[in-house]
């Protein structure tokens, strides 16, 4: 045989045999459709599964500049169930009592990752996901969980599209929309007997845009508020000194501050005074933390008064860097299992209390759902009405049964008194 | 050993491998698990990505930093027409239009930048280009009515049409697959032909190929303008495997990102590139299924392993083997130094080192 | 409505935060004198030395007391910083030497990304307060222009830090050495300069620079391992446009650069907080256009 053919032939044969190995291999077509429960039909049970745990998956920057909180994101819930594992496992509605496994996975806080991540998710088998941080990183592959019907749950976002029920049918987001806070403030301000001149600076994406969204809808029409200054700042910029400047020239005597960049946020209320400007401020649920921006912001003076005629905040959840949480039993028992579960150290952004809460919420979908498949799981998720879980503030429930608002739906505006956050009905209280 | 030599370096053995290749490449997903798939077809979209940054800074030399706007561009693009009325309407030729736009518009905009910048030296093209995804994701935010501001846009159409019996994942891979192979081909002739050498001497010495009437800014706009349309291609890739963008998708870190997946994989070189896309994507991965915690010391250390023992990047390692080979066999056989200066794949330098030294107007450049 | 109390308070404002990037932007310039690399991790190693003085003053304040202890940490880190800076170059940069400058600069961003990462893992993500001499708040009016002390002390900081580079450059036998081997290695080495040695000292001179900027910026934003990341691309404008071998024009045009945004923001209604950022960029682009050296910058005349 000429050369020539010999290797035309063997090059044939390489094909050929190729061919024949990766056709040969079955594939998996895909995950198994659970079957309709129809009287005594069995129940296929969902992937991530079994008759001794379930998986969760998390992604969530854990790396990067969102790290801090996103660390947080994944470390409440993991404390809580490591408790809970620890004790034997959670009793299912089917009656059977498993572990629950919580897989976290780095997305740098970027969306191409996390689109990614779920890939690895839906591969790695997960039940359920959720509990990430983040807007455009959650809203990466939120069609594609609903094509894949994975529950994509209680995630950390104010975005309102993870809770309209028809938009988003695996979908359920934890935190209060940030139209609603922006809202709270707006209220209280519009009740307020005297007038008000309102300077605003807030971040330029969806959670700025949805806190002053929320928070001018609040004031409409209420004769006694005028805006006379808005500003926006960039996420990474590294300093929003300027802004303030400008905002102090407007003379305004109250400054709605949609700032989550905690530094930033101490820095301001730094040159604010340091420009011999007073106003009262109003901040955002994630730097309102005494211990962790107002003290080293220099909001209080050294004999205990406040420096500022009022620091007002919306909240949900109980702070864990207060004292009174850390002296309570409740709380001694969440940092004894941050401290075993995770290297967090669970008081120094409010997402860890928050992960805590909806790790919750989970185990109530758990107890309630009667079967091992995720359509029974997001119908008992979607069926939670006055849970009062633990750390949220007093008077506040969960209730996940409204279309249209998150599964925590109360917000409280509460007022710095110089030691600690209380609760207010009005401006001046 | 020789004999093996032989047979390694012999082009017929490559056309062999070569076709294997494409044999399992074009069978693959029909058996192989749907994150399999998945993970292939990202490496193609940013192998695209790689390559178009191949061509301006692995052969014609020119650091180009803004990689990532292009395929963000391509990207919004593509996922903007997609979801467009009139593309929408359009089906299947709305795609087509997508595409069409996600090369266009940002090879237009490489074209206008490369233009105004390209007169300019090395380092004041590398800031020109830093700034390009540094302006960009403001004004992508700005331009929220067309954008879809910083919540991003989804753009779900590239589900398997009912007549192809596939699953997904297995049509995606399919399209994006064929695209990239097709952007590899041209790129590959581009390379081989008069546009690759011009780009070589116009790396090595500028004045050298002024005087040999290749106009080193003709050639800086040309491959500027094909970087960024690849870029395009890629952000079209984008959004046929991720169906998502978002501003974030243009940030400066991932320009980075890209140039480091760029020389990890190996600069000029075809294969390099794609060494380049199978780093970017799966470094990630891994370092995420090691520790999550530790992703970027992960990162970290790989790089800095891979350069320190293959400085040419991985596409490099047949040469360093080679190398080592003849080193062994005797002193007689005189290597190269050394400190490697990369020859791009194509390019034969002629008889003996009648270059200039790099050095002195590299600082310059830089 | 133009307020002049507003216009000078955006300057003050602009010097105080251009002093930042003056400080990362030295470092660069004492690397890109010494080896003609952009060396992508110089923020990185200010953390790192921040971080270190950190945890160094901590351990000292409660036995010393505060000052000593405060000194004590930035001296710890200075110093850590020019032998951390030495060791890189030596059993890392080295290696790239004389090869592909782009391998060189991917090498440094590597090295970013890990020490980030290491600075992640071993003090978390957390926000760390640096223990200083007085709060960062502090400040006083001077003519109703709000100064704070931080300011003043990071500017009259990068000052003597300028002068000392400009003079360590021109004036000394050392400087010479130095831009003798990023101008040629091969003749600086035939005339006798131990480059290998000289290399090591102009990288751990960057680092040690580099740490005090980092304690400083510590002192003022609380510590976190990516904090230097949002600086670096103005401290390269910076250096670009002053002109890479001329610390004194590196601190100008940093001082210029953050001046003009705050300006740019406030005054020019279509530009705004967002797109201020590409202030520095045009700024950039006019100035290479015009004058492609730097504006303080030496021209380079290369033989063909």
């Amino acid at each position: 045989m000429s050369t020539l053919r010999r290797r035309a032939l063997g090059l044939a044969a390489i094909a050929g045999v190729a061919a024949l190995v990766l056709t040969a291999c079955g594939r998996d077509g895909g995950t198994p459709a659970p079957e309709d429960t129809d009287g005594d039909a069995e129940v296929v049970a969902s992937p991530g599964i079994t008759d001794d745990n379930l998986l969760f998956g998390i992604s969530t920057p854990l790396t990067g500049a969102t790290a801090g909180p996103g660390n947080c994101t994944a470390d409440g819930a993991i404390a809580y169930f490591g408790t809970k594992n620890a004790e034997g496992g959670i009793e299912f509605g089917d009656g059977v009592t498993r572990t629950i496994e919580i897989r976290k996975y780095d997305d740098e806080y970027n969306p191409e990752r996390s689109a990614a991540n779920f890939q690895q998710m839906v591969a790695d088998g997960v039940f359920a996901a959720g509990i990430g941080l983040g807007t455009p990183t959650n809203r990466a592959w939120r069609d594609a969980a609903i094509e894949e019907e994975v529950p994509q749950v209680l995630v950390m976002t104010g975005d309102p599209l993870f809770n309209d029920r028809e938009e988003s049918p695996w979908q359920l987001g934890l935190v209060p929309i940030y139209q609603q806070e922006g809202a709270a403030f707006g209220e209280v301000l519009a009740a307020s007997t005297e007038d008000h001149k309102v300077a605003i600076l807030f971040q330029n994406d969806d959670y700025g845009q949805g806190y002053v969204e929320g928070f001018k809808e609040a004031i409409e029409g209420a004769g006694n508020i005028e805006i006379v200054g808005e500003l926006t700042y960039e996420p990474s910029a590294p300093s929003l000194e300027g802004q303030i400047t400008e905002l102090s020239a407007t003379g305004a005597d109250v400054l709605f501050h949609a700032v989550s960049v905690v530094p930033r946020a101490i820095e301001n209320l730094q040159k604010a005074q340091s420009l011999g400007w007073f106003p009262s401020w109003f901040l955002p649920s994630n730097t309102a933390s005494p211990g962790g921006v107002l003290t080293p912001g220099g909001a209080v003076a050294a004999d205990g008064a406040l420096v500022y005629p009022g620091i007002y905040a919306v909240s949900f959840s109980a702070a864990a860097a207060s004292p009174p949480f850390q002296e309570s039993e409740e709380g001694q028992a969440y940092f004894a299992a941050i401290e075993e579960y995770t290297e967090n150290d669970g008081f120094s952004f409010p997402h860890c209390v928050w992960s805590w809460i909806a790790a919750q919420i989970l185990e109530q979908a758990f107890m309630e759902m009667e079967e091992p498949t995720r359509e029974s799981f997001m119908a008992a998720l979607l069926a939670i009405d006055g849970f009062e879980a633990q750390f949220l503030l007093p008077g506040g429930s969960i209730n996940t049964t409204t279309d249209g608002l998150p599964a925590v739906q109360d917000v409280v505006l509460q007022s710095f008194n110089g030691r600690g956050y209380a609760n207010v009905e009005s401006f001046g209280g | 050993m020789a004999a093996l030599t032989r047979l390694l370096e012999s082009s017929w053995t490559r056309v062999v491998i070569g076709v294997a290749i494409g044999v399992v490449l074009v069978l693959l997903p029909l058996s192989s698990p749907a994150f399999t798939n998945q993970t292939i077809t990202r490496i193609a979209v940013f192998a695209v990505a790689v390559l178009g940054l191949n061509i301006i800074m692995g052969y014609a030399g020119q650091v180009m930093l803004g990689q990532i706007f292009f395929v963000g561009v391509g990207a919004y693009a593509a996922a903007i027409t997609v979801r467009s009325d009139w593309g929408a309407a359009l089906g299947f030729w709305g795609v087509v239009a997508a595409f069409v736009l996600a090369v266009l518009v940002p090879g237009v905009m490489g074209l206008l930048v490369a233009l105004a910048a390209a007169r300019l030296r090395g380092l004041a093209i590398a800031m020109v280009t830093i700034a390009l995804p540094i302006v960009g994701v403001p004004v992508a935010k700005r331009l929220s009515d067309i954008t879809g501001g910083s919540q991003g846009i989804s753009a779900r159409v590239f589900g398997a049409p009912e007549w192809t019996g596939l699953d997904n994942d297995q049509w995606q891979y399919y399209v994006v697959m064929t695209i990239a192979a097709v952007v590899f081909a041209l790129a590959f002739f581009l390379v081989r032909g008069k546009y690759g050498r011009a780009f070589a001497i116009v790396k090595e010495n500028e004045a050298v190929a002024a005087s040999m009437g290749i106009s080193p800014y003709r050639y800086k706009v040309l491959a500027f303008t094909i970087a960024a349309m690849f870029g395009g291609v890629a952000g079209f890739l984008y959004i046929a495997a991720i169906q998502f963008t978002s501003p974030e998708t243009l940030s400066f870190g991932h320009s980075i990102e890209l140039v480091i997946a760029t020389i990890v994989g190996g600069a000029g070189s075809i294969v390099g590139s794609i060494l380049g896309g199978i780093y970017y994507v799966l470094v990630p991965q891994l370092t995420n299924a090691v520790n999550p915690n530790a992703t970027a010391v992960v990162q970290g250390v790989i790089v800095l392993v891979v350069l320190f023992v293959l400085p040419g990047g991985l596409a490099s390692l047949p040469r360093a083997i080679r190398r080592l080979v003849r080193r062994k066999r005797g002193p007689d056989v005189a290597g190269p130094a050394a400190t490697e200066r990369r020859t791009p794949e194509g390019i034969t330098p002629g008889a003996g080192d009648a270059l200039p030294p790099r050095e002195n107007e590299e600082r310059q450049n830089r | 409505m133009f307020n002049l109390n507003t216009f000078v308070q955006l300057i003050a404002d602009g010097l105080a935060q251009g002093s930042i990037y003056a400080a990362l932007a030295l470092a660069i310039v004492i690397v890109n004198q010494t080896t003609g690399l952009i060396n992508f991790a110089q923020g990185g190693m200010a953390v790192l030395a921040a971080y270190l003085g950190m945890t160094a003053s901590n351990l000292l304040i409660p036995v010393v007391g505060s000052f000593a202890g405060i000194i004590g940490g930035i001296l710890f880190a200075v110093g850590a910083s020019f032998a951390l800076g030495a060791a890189l170059e030596r059993f890392v940069m080295r290696r790239f030497m004389g090869g592909d400058p782009d391998t060189a600069v991917v090498a440094t961003i590597g090295l970013l990304t890990l020490i980030t990462g290491l600075c992640g893992l071993i003090w978390t993500y957390n926000y760390i307060p640096y223990p200083f001499f007085f709060p960062s708040g502090a400040s006083f009016m001077v003519g109703g222009i709000a100064i704070s002390v931080w300011s003043l002390t990071t500017f009259l900081t990068i000052l003597a830090m300028m002068l000392v580079l400009q003079l360590l450059f021109r004036g000394t036998k050392l400087g010479l050495g130095l831009r003798a081997i990023s101008i040629n290695s091969r003749s600086a080495a035939l005339s006798g300069i131990r480059v290998g040695g000289l290399l090591m000292v102009g990288w751990g001179l960057a680092a040690a620079l580099g740490a005090i900027a980092g304690v400083l910026v510590a002192a003022k934003v609380q510590l976190v391992p990516d904090m230097f990341d949002a600086y670096l691309v103005y401290a390269l404008a910076a250096v670009i446009i002053g002109g890479l071998d001329s610390p004194f024009g590196t601190v100008i045009a940093a001082w210029g650069i953050a001046v003009m945004e705050n300006l740019a923001a406030a005054y020019l209604p279509f530009v705004g907080h967002d797109l201020k950022i590409a202030v520095p960029f045009v700024a950039l682009f006019l100035v290479l256009i015009l004058k492609p050296e730097g504006l303080f910058g030496r021209k380079v005349v290369v033989r063909v």
